[in-house]
């Protein structure tokens, strides 16, 4: 039994080193933050593991080229844990070499003003991290149906705060009029082989990543999630914000897939944030 | 013990195969990647809570006051997808933990190291400095 537990140990360091697929955290702009980086051959926006400061760590091996997996159906099949497919340090780094943020003047001017108050994140402050913001931790989809067709999409986030977000997949069209929310009003279909999510009726309270980006309650989101292959998913986002940007953009980021066995766990951040005491920092959402 | 000896193993092979464990929230605007302690005492408390666990270190000082440190490690998550539990940093433990200070109260720290009396090292919490990393790689 011994011997088994210490093999059992022994194969935890070995998944550790070689799959280095763990999601170690950081929200928060600790300096040169890294969420991200050189993904192998298939590009931008990957997240890698980061150490407390929020730097990736090591690189990861590349990810499986294996064929994605199919449902009975022949629905592309996206279960399993995944961890990126979004900005966290800076949504700019999923844009294509060369181009930049379009961002308007009142946009801009905003974000300059985040820059001298960064730790106003709501991340820090485990609010929610909204549309299209990444975390470091794992998340899943989880889709409900009935015997006839398929009627939600969920994705279940281990971090921030424990979320899930919903998508329609009944045919549904939003709402003429919406509240504005954290993770908006979600329809989704597929694509051929991608998922599909179009989103509006967001609040403009999320930052879409540490550098403070903005953007308006007229945001409008469509994400194109695309299994590549077995270990890697693809998330090309069109950002539409005519009260931020001057055109609509898209940014891509990769998410990648977790070590078997590896699920969701508990990650309430509310419980004992002590954000702020160290460093000096009142909480902007307390006052 | 032969486990418990695994487990500490296991700890430093994680840490030497480059693999450390991260803080959930920014470490530039709480702690000072310049200001670094080392320093011996007592386990008082863990707290294996979200969104960081901490744990509580009681320190005498040179003129014989006990001061408690306050030291930030990683999530519950990313510390038990290492290894780790809520049982293996215990109260009592006699530890010496290396870390960065926290830019306004420089008792709470950002653990980078703990190591046990007898030197076996039990895991490390941050990298080395908050700003030295390379900027994001993209494209």
């Amino acid at each position: 039994m011994r011997k088994l537990l210490d093999r059992g140990v022994a194969s935890l360091v070995v998944v550790a080193c070689v799959a280095t697929v763990v999601p170690l955290l950081a929200q928060g702009r600790g300096g040169a933050g890294g969420q991200g980086g050189q993904g192998g051959e298939t590009g931008r926006g990957v997240l890698g593991p980061v150490g407390a400061l929020g730097q990736e760590v090591v690189r990861r091996a590349p990810a499986s080229n294996e064929p994605a997996p199919r449902l009975p159906d022949g629905t592309i099949d996206l279960n399993g844990l995944w961890v990126g497919g979004g900005p966290v340090n800076s949504i700019a780094q999923g844009l294509k070499k060369g181009e930049t943020l379009p961002l308007l003047p009142a946009a801009k001017a905003l974000m300059d003003q985040r820059a001298t108050r960064e730790t106003d994140d709501p991340h820090l402050w485990c609010m929610p991290m909204g549309v299209p913001r990444s975390t470091p931790y794992p998340f899943r989809f989880v889709q409900n149906y009935t015997h006839k067709k398929p009627t939600h999409m969920f994705i279940v986030h281990e971090g921030n705060i424990h979320s899930f977000r919903q998508i329609f997949m009944d045919g549904r069209k939003h709402p003429a009029e919406l509240d504005p929310t954290w993770f908006g009003h979600s329809i989704g279909s597929f694509d051929k082989d991608t998922l599909v999510i179009d989103s509006v009726g967001f609040n403009d309270k999320f930052w879409f990543d540490r550098q403070g980006t903005p953007h308006t309650e007229q945001l409008h989101t469509i994400e194109r999630w695309t299994r590549v292959n077995i270990g890697t998913l693809t998330n090309e986002v069109t950002i539409d914000d005519p009260g931020a940007f001057s055109r609509p953009f898209t940014v891509t980021f990769n998410a990648r897939l977790q070590a078997p066995g590896d699920e969701i766990m508990e990650y309430i951040c509310q419980e004992n944030n002590q954000y702020g005491v160290a460093g000096g920092h009142q909480n902007p959402f307390a006052q | 013990m032969r486990t418990m000896v695994a487990v500490l193993v296991a700890g430093a092979a994680v840490l030497s195969c480059g693999v450390v464990l991260g803080a959930h929230h920014s470490f530039s605007s709480e702690y000072d990647g310049t200001k670094t302690f080392k320093v011996n005492g007592v386990v008082s408390k863990v707290e294996w809570t979200n969104p960081h666990v901490r744990f509580y270190v009681d320190v005498a000082e040179q003129d014989g006051k006990v001061t408690t440190w306050n030291m930030e490690i990683a999530s519950p998550s990313a510390l038990a997808r290492n290894g780790w539990s809520s049982r293996t940093l215990k109260v009592g433990d006699k530890i010496t933990v290396e870390g960065y200070s926290g830019k306004v109260v420089a008792t709470r720290g950002n653990a980078k190291s703990v190591t046990l009396a007898d030197g076996r090292s039990l895991f490390a919490g941050a990298a080395d400095d908050p700003d030295a990393a390379p900027p994001d790689a993209r494209q």
